[in-house]
């Protein structure tokens, strides 16, 4: 583009300036034929003479006669200006009344250089209204051409695997968007499938899972209260009892897990989370008497928000709990509640959790596992990201702290 | 007093019949919905305990059929579901209590202990242990007619060791029954020896006998032999 406008820009330049270099040779031509016939009529014979002038200089030479005049490009001083110009000289040696003169007639070429610049000047103003005009179409044209693809750009960045089934990719004006569109919307409909049915097989496997263990449990009650046993033998049926028990519980938190993700808990009743602080507070309050424990709680402000009351409870039993149970004898639970946010937190010989391990399933403290099944904080992650709620930890001075607020949105 | 068991799994259908049989109540089992229909139809029960998901019908219908030609007879519903919608539905058709498995036997026995005594005698009823006497009503305890206070969850413990009287009680189920499925979230069960501990003397210093006994390794059990 730039070289085709420069090439055009040259082209016309030339052309030009042959059609002024041709002109004004026709006019140089034309002023010597004038001073020719105005010396021949005008000048006596026998008589030399001496023309000079800035621009025409006639004098007699001792040299043969042109035939034709010679017409050239020279480079002089302007008198009037003193810059150097260039100018379009003609020169010839004529016989005027029988003596041989020479004629050098100059003509300024100062509006050559003037068209010059004019030139480069247009060319540039063309230029760079091509340049902002072609900008502006391209960006037009991209807007408009690309729309589609933008749109199911914007689709599938703000695709969520839980509401998949709502992403639609439509039809649109161009072949190669239609395609990519159809296959995004197999792919779509695929990945809410298999998530769909794995969903479902979490819920359906924990679901049935629970009546083998309801009879093992009842089998090993009714064992216990056999008179017959020796006291390994009890213990071998009480700990087998024990660690059923973690497998009824873990599979009860897993089948929570997979309740929340099968929006079984939606609703808009909007609950206090210091009202069920209290709840639990009194509830445990036999442990926390046991443990010698310290809670201080600021009430002050209500933090309300939506959330299912059963999953408020599992929430707040399960941060308090964890308070309680990693908390040592005679140790500190504070619990504060302000517009915004919730904050509870208490001290524990254990040290911080890291970040990357906090809220992922079965990777809680690994030295007790039998007072965890590793999905607490799990299900409590799972229950603030469900309702549009944050949830910060951090250890500061011995003090485990887990902050909710609301997200912004 | 007699208690129809309908329940499809055979093993928990047993365990349930025999730990019931052992605290004296007369059992019948059904095993699908059209068994169980033929026996609520033809018998009367004084309780009746249901499982939901059974061959041929829902427990639901059950229920509805009990309440539909006016049966007396209380009504748990066992269920592994354990959805606020499932409850609420078999309370709105006019059971009981409803229990989510796993279950501990000992709690549905203490269940229906209570769904009885509410029944049979609105629930005015004294539960009686020798010299121990328990007012629901009111959440009393006398011993030989001497009134002795109790805390809220002793009596609660109490009541339950008397409705599972002569059995193993295991922490895990005391626990659940007193202070709840939550609890263990918080804790493990060391605390509930402390409340015994208190109990057993509270009922020791009103003249009671010692009744209230550790069964090595496994849990507590009330026994007066």
């Amino acid at each position: 583009m730039v070289a085709l406008l420069v090439v055009t820009g040259l082209y016309l330049f030339h052309q030009f300036s042959v059609q002024l270099n041709d002109r004004s040779d026709k006019e140089l031509l034309a002023d010597e034929a004038q001073w020719i016939d105005y010396l021949e009529t005008g000048v006596e014979n026998g008589t030399t003479f001496i023309l000079r002038t800035g621009e025409l200089s006639i004098f007699p030479v001792n040299e043969p006669l042109n035939d034709y005049p010679k017409i050239e490009d020279v480079t002089g001083k302007n008198t009037k200006t003193n810059n150097s110009t260039t100018y379009r000289q003609l020169s010839q040696v004529v016989s005027i009344a029988g003596i041989p003169y020479q004629i050098i007639i100059k003509k300024s070429q100062e509006q050559k250089a003037a068209l010059v610049s004019g030139f480069t000047r247009v060319m540039l103003f063309v230029f760079a209204g091509l340049f902002l005009v072609s900008l502006v179409f391209n960006w037009i044209i991209s807007r408009r051409l690309w729309a589609p693809f933008r749109e199911s750009l914007r689709k599938i960045r703000s695709a969520e695997l839980q509401h998949m089934q709502a992403v639609r990719f439509d039809s649109t004006n161009t072949a190669e968007f239609n395609e990519l569109n159809s296959s995004l919307n197999a792919m779509t409909n695929k990945i809410y499938s298999d998530y769909i049915s794995m969903k479902e097989f979490t819920e359906n496997a924990a679901h049935e899972m629970q009546t083998p263990i309801a009879v093992v449990q009842s089998k090993l009650e009714l064992l216990l209260q056999d008179a017959n046993l020796d006291d390994a033998q009890v213990q071998s049926v009480v700990q087998a009892a024990a660690a059923l028990n973690r497998l009824g519980k873990l599979n009860q938190g897993l089948l929570l897990l997979a309740k929340i993700d099968n929006d079984q808990y939606q609703t808009k009743e909007v609950i206090s989370l210091s009202d069920i602080t209290k709840k639990y507070l009194h509830l445990f309050d036999a442990l926390i008497k046991d443990k010698q424990l310290t809670v201080t709680t600021n009430f002050t402000a209500d933090f309300r928000t939506a959330l299912h009351p059963f999953l408020a409870d599992s929430l707040i039993s399960n941060l308090l709990g964890n308070a309680i149970k990693y908390n040592y004898p005679g140790g500190t639970v504070n619990i504060v509640t302000t517009r915004d946010a919730y904050q509870i937190s208490n001290s524990s010989l254990l040290p911080a959790i890291p970040q990357d391990k906090l809220f992922k399933r079965f990777t809680g403290a690994a030295d007790n596992p039998g007072a965890s099944n590793g999905l607490g904080l799990a299900i409590v992650k799972k229950i603030l990201d469900s309702n549009d709620l944050l949830v910060q930890y951090r250890m500061t001075s011995g003090l485990h702290e887990f902050i909710i607020s609301k997200k912004n949105l | 007093m007699k208690i129809l068991i309908i329940e499809d799994e055979q093993y928990l259908r047993e365990s349930i019949q025999k730990y019931l049989e052992y605290q004296g109540y007369v059992c019948e089992t059904a095993a699908n919905f059209p068994a169980a229909k033929e026996k609520i139809d033809r018998y009367v029960y004084d309780c009746i305990v249901v499982d939901i998901g059974l061959p041929y019908g829902s427990g639901f219908d059950i229920v509805a059929a009990l309440k539909n030609f006016g049966s007396a007879a209380g009504i748990i519903i066992i269920s592994a579901k354990n959805t606020l919608d499932d409850k609420l539905k078999g309370l709105e058709l006019g059971s009981d209590d409803y229990l989510v498995k796993p279950f501990h036997l000992s709690e549905l026995n203490a269940r229906i202990n209570a769904i009885l005594r509410r029944r049979k005698f609105e629930g005015s009823q004294w539960i009686q242990f020798n010299e121990i006497k328990l007012d629901p009503e009111g959440q009393r305890l006398t011993v030989n007619e001497k009134t002795v206070d109790l805390t809220e969850k002793e009596y609660q413990l109490l009541e339950y060791f008397i409705a599972n009287k002569r059995r193993v009680l295991t922490k895990p189920a005391i626990a659940e029954h007193v202070w709840g499925d939550e609890y263990v979230q918080a804790g493990d069960y060391d605390f509930i020896y402390t409340h015994i501990k208190n109990l057993r003397k509270k009922l020791l210093d009103a003249g009671s006998g010692d009744y209230i006994k550790t069964v090595y390794g496994s849990g507590y059990r009330l026994t007066d032999n």
